[in-house]
């Protein structure tokens, strides 16, 4: 009897709770990929083929959309770190007035949905009604526009004013962890400022620098909303337009799915590189322990530096919030804020007249939330799974967890397209897809923050509990999700703003009945109604605003993740 | 009140054997130490005892209740055992009464007034009481380490585990609390045992020692027997100060190394077999060079470190490249450079074993 009872007793009995969330996982995975390397290598009548990969390649027009997204990728990346590496330097190091508020609005800057942006800079930039072309011509009475924001040169602007908190991040958190004592070793050895500068801080920071560069050239390839509402009017295509434009009618998903395998290849590289280097950037954080950091004195350049952050502000921030703001209270966007001009019809309109927009909010929060919650608790079970080892290929948990990010949202909705249309899970047309690639999509982002949750409570305080006659399960409820508690809301929380914010798979996997608030801006841009873009965009701010500093006040420290 | 037995004890990690083939009994009501250098398994063990681990081969039992074996583990939750960590492990979203009170939560026929009297009784003993609603953050190191022993001594457990409990508290208060744990022990006899790296604090609260080295049990024995007959190299350089003297058997009871000749209490050595002996510093005397007999050595003392109640010398040995430790009286006092005779009591040496040699007393 003893025997036999230690037996039964020595059976994990919360094992099926920990096999199911992994079974979950493994499903949420393997069938969108699964169909979609299918798709894309079977032949019309079945069958295995290469045509599709063939007739992707030898079309011009994809070789165009191709080598564009190289050029918008490579350039974003560049600017992205000519103008977020110095913002970091500055705010980490120098006694560079505002330093609070520059990172803040950098934390605006790296929430703002892009498209948004996007949206904004048409308003100011178009060639005809833009509104700083306008200036430009009636204060120097030219004929041609300053600029032209429907253009490569304006769209890698565009994107890269809302990417280079990526480099920055990268940067600033690792110029946090290097205390001064190195550099100040180097100059009791008989360096100088800028021998220090030269061969100790800018190695010691190389690697965040290149990896914020692959950040951002991995944001810039994925990338739909900017481009779809930059590139298309000015003629030209990349790889996520030209993808979603093969959906349209009549669709082709096979052409669609070969053209998704390169994109994911090489975001596939990408990451793997940005990993190689930051695991080689241990050295930079094990130095980094209480270390004082000594601010370097800027002199008489403190203002024009201050001024330097500004203009990249005004960029990101300034400029375009203050067009949405004018736009949703104005009768004509285009017009000059006056009393004549002054209206509230936009929002008016939007919310009573413009029938889509209430569903589309209503839409959007449902799955907000219904996303945000089930992928929380998903996120933090799998993250506990892998965090405490309880099921066989924990690490395989891990890795799948994190694997949607290696997946642009134009890819992966193509992949739910085709895994989802079809027996046994028929779920396009309902909200149900969009809320499979919601969950898939913010996995990654969800999962980074659970674990480092669960790293962050010791096993020994669950062990603590098991000894005192606690089970597993028991332990969880008492010990685990009390001390996890911030953090699981922080995970929430990141989830909610990706879902409210998501266009790519979205534009996708919509259909009449189920719009969401990103896919009714682009339908009211085809209708040329900036104000009640501006108002929805306003509501899409606000929403992402508020939660922000929810997952602040969670968390007790800033989003951007480096302490103070 | 049960013992615990371990039989074979095994547990590999990936390729290395963390503990390897390890048997000990733990008497009922006794405290055994498992004591060596990081690395040595005494973790191990006790995790395996906890539940926590599964063995690869051996079993353990309490008393006759058979809790792991390769084939099945009893969960930590129903082993009837309570853990005193070393961060202490305190929930820090719980009072201190509520994280006292824990464990009682899950005694059946414990109810909920009985429940209080007990946590209010442990923290009297504690020495905790007025701080029932603190939070652990507001705690000073050693109240935090006293809820840490109260938290598991309300449940009577069967069996008490402790890893290095005191490592994280300063010096004074490490050797105050291994009196306390030693108090507490004698106050409540429960089985225990108690994992640290420390051979004095070992010494203090321990009834016997098992001494660990490489995953096998080296020695085990009071601190006592372990001191005085340590069994192998390893044991002897690990309990106290002590000199390792290597040599080869002439006789029965003699061996040499070059002009060395040391006379061994017992006997029955190989003659031509090479022998190490140890010897402690505090059995060595130091005698004026001109007395001679069998057992007097000549040498030069080379360095000396006084030390308040003591001075440590260092003493070439004339004849052989040997150095001596030699732990003598304040009085009197020797310079370097001075010749000096040393007299070795054949029972002060204690004839090693290889240290790899397998099984233990």
């Amino acid at each position: 009897m003893e025997r036999r009872g230690a037996a039964l007793a020595g059976l994990d009995r919360a094992l099926p709770v920990w096999a199911a969330a992994a079974l979950v996982l493994v499903f949420l995975m393997a069938l969108p990929l699964g169909w979609l390397a299918h798709m894309s290598v079977t032949a019309e009548r079945g069958g295995f083929t290469l045509g599709h990969y063939t007739a992707v390649f030898a079309d011009p027009a994809l070789q165009r959309a191709l080598w564009n997204t190289v050029v918008l990728a490579f350039w974003v990346g560049l600017v992205s770190v000519a103008v977020g590496a110095p913002l970091a330097w500055l705010t980490a190091r120098t006694d560079v007035p505002g330093r609070g508020l520059i990172r803040g609005l950098v934390l605006a800057s790296f929430v703002t949905p892009p498209f948004l942006g996007a949206f904004a800079w048409v308003m100011l930039a178009g060639p005809n009604a833009g509104y700083l072309n306008r200036l430009w011509r009636s204060v120097t009475g030219a004929e041609a526009p300053l600029v032209n924001i429907f253009s490569m040169p304006g769209l890698i602007f565009v994107v890269a004013v809302y990417t280079f908190p990526y480099v920055y991040i990268m940067v600033a958190n690792t110029l946090a962890l290097i205390a001064s004592d190195v550099e100040e070793a180097a100059a009791m050895l008989g360096a100088g400022r800028l021998a220090v500068a030269l061969t100790i801080t800018f190695p010691m920071v190389l690697p965040a620098l290149v990896s914020g560069f692959i950040l951002s050239v991995l944001q810039a390839l994925a990338l739909f909303g900017s481009p779809a509402i930059l590139a298309l009017p000015a003629g030209f295509h990349t790889v996520t337009t030209q993808i979603w434009s093969l959906f349209q009618f009549p669709p082709k998903v096979e052409m669609a799915a070969a053209f998704s395998v390169p994109l994911l290849l090489a975001t596939v590289v990408l990451l793997y590189l940005q990993k190689r280097l930051l695991g080689r950037r241990g050295y930079a954080a094990v130095g980094g322990k209480g270390g004082q950091r000594r601010v370097i004195p800027l002199g008489p350049w403190r203002y024009p530096a201050l001024g330097a952050c500004l203009v990249v502000m005004a960029c990101a921030i300034f400029l375009p919030y203050g067009m949405l703001a004018k736009a949703a209270f104005s009768r004509a966007w285009a017009q000059p804020l006056t009393w004549g001009n002054l209206t509230l019809g936009n929002f008016a309109f939007t919310f009573f007249e413009y029938s889509a927009t209430r569903a589309a909010i209503v839409n959007t929060l449902e799955l907000g939330f219904l996303t945000a919650t089930v992928g929380a608790a998903l996120v933090g079970l799998l993250a506990y799974i892998a965090s405490r080892r309880l099921v066989l290929g924990h690490q395989v948990v891990a890795f799948l967890a994190l694997v949607p990010v290696v997946i642009p949202g134009v890819v992966l909705a193509v992949a739910l397209f085709i895994a989802y249309t079809r027996p046994p899970f028929v779920l396009y047309g309902t909200l149900w897809i969009l809320f499979v690639a919601y969950l898939t999509k913010e996995m990654p982002v969800g999962y980074a923050q659970s674990d480092a949750t669960f790293r962050g409570i010791p096993p020994d305080l669950e062990e603590a509990g098991r000894i005192l006659g606690a089970g597993r399960l028991r332990v969880l409820r008492d010990i685990t999700a009390p001390l996890a508690r911030s953090g699981v809301i922080a995970a929430w929380c990141f989830i909610f703003i990706g879902v409210i914010r998501e266009l790519s798979a979205s534009i996708i996997l919509f259909t009449p009945n189920t719009k969401v608030m990103s896919v009714v801006l682009f339908d009211l841009k085809e209708e040329g109604q900036f104000g009640a873009i501006a108002v929805l965009g306003l509501v899409m701010l606000a929403l992402t605003f508020a939660t922000v500093t929810l997952v602040q006040a969670a968390l007790g420290r800033d989003v951007l993740g480096a302490r103070d | 009140m049960p013992g615990i037995t371990l039989r074979g004890l095994g547990k590999r990690y990936g390729g290395v054997a963390a503990l390897d083939n390890l048997s000990l009994d733990v008497r009922p009501g006794e405290l055994v130490a498992l004591l060596g250098p990081s690395g040595c398994g005494k973790t191990t063990t006790l995790r395996l005892v906890a539940g926590f681990l599964k063995p690869d081969t051996g079993e353990i039992r309490v008393g006759e209740r058979l809790l792991s074996s390769p084939a099945s583990v009893v969960p930590p939750e129903r082993r009837r055992m309570a853990m005193i960590f070393q961060s202490y492990a305190l929930w820090p979203h719980m009072t201190v009464a509520q994280n006292v009170g824990y464990g009682l939560r899950f005694q059946r026929g414990v109810a909920r007034a009985e429940r209080a009297r007990r946590v209010a009784g442990m923290l009297k003993v504690a020495r905790l009481d007025g701080l029932e609603a603190r939070y652990p953050g507001e705690l000073s190191g050693g109240q935090q380490q006293r809820v840490a022993v109260a938290r598991a001594l309300v449940v009577e457990p069967e069996i008490l585990l402790l890893d290095e409990p005191l490592s994280n508290l300063d010096a004074n208060l490490r050797e105050e609390m291994r009196f306390e744990i030693r108090r507490l022990h004698e106050a409540f006899h429960i089985t225990t045992l108690y994992v640290t790296h420390d051979q004095a604090e070992a010494m203090v609260i321990s009834d016997r020692i098992a001494v660990l080295n490489r995953g096998r049990l080296a020695q085990v024995g009071t601190a006592d027997a372990l001191f005085e007959a340590p069994r192998t190299r390893f044991v002897a350089e690990f309990i106290g100060k002590t000199n390792v003297v290597e040599g080869v058997a002439l006789s029965g009871d003699t061996i040499v190394r070059d002009g060395l000749r040391l006379r061994v209490a017992g006997g029955g050595l190989a003659a031509g077999a090479r022998v190490a002996v140890s010897i402690r510093p505090h059995l060595i005397a130091l005698v004026a060079p001109a007395v001679g007999g069998a057992d007097a050595l000549r040498g030069t003392v080379k360095r000396v470190a006084f030390l308040g109640d003591g001075v440590d010398y260092e003493v070439e040995v004339a004849g052989a490249d040997l150095t001596l430790r030699v732990a003598a009286p304040t009085s009197p006092r020797l310079r370097p450079g001075e010749a000096v005779g040393l007299r070795i009591d054949p029972a002060a040496c204690v004839r090693l074993a290889e240290d790899d040699a397998p099984g233990a007393s």
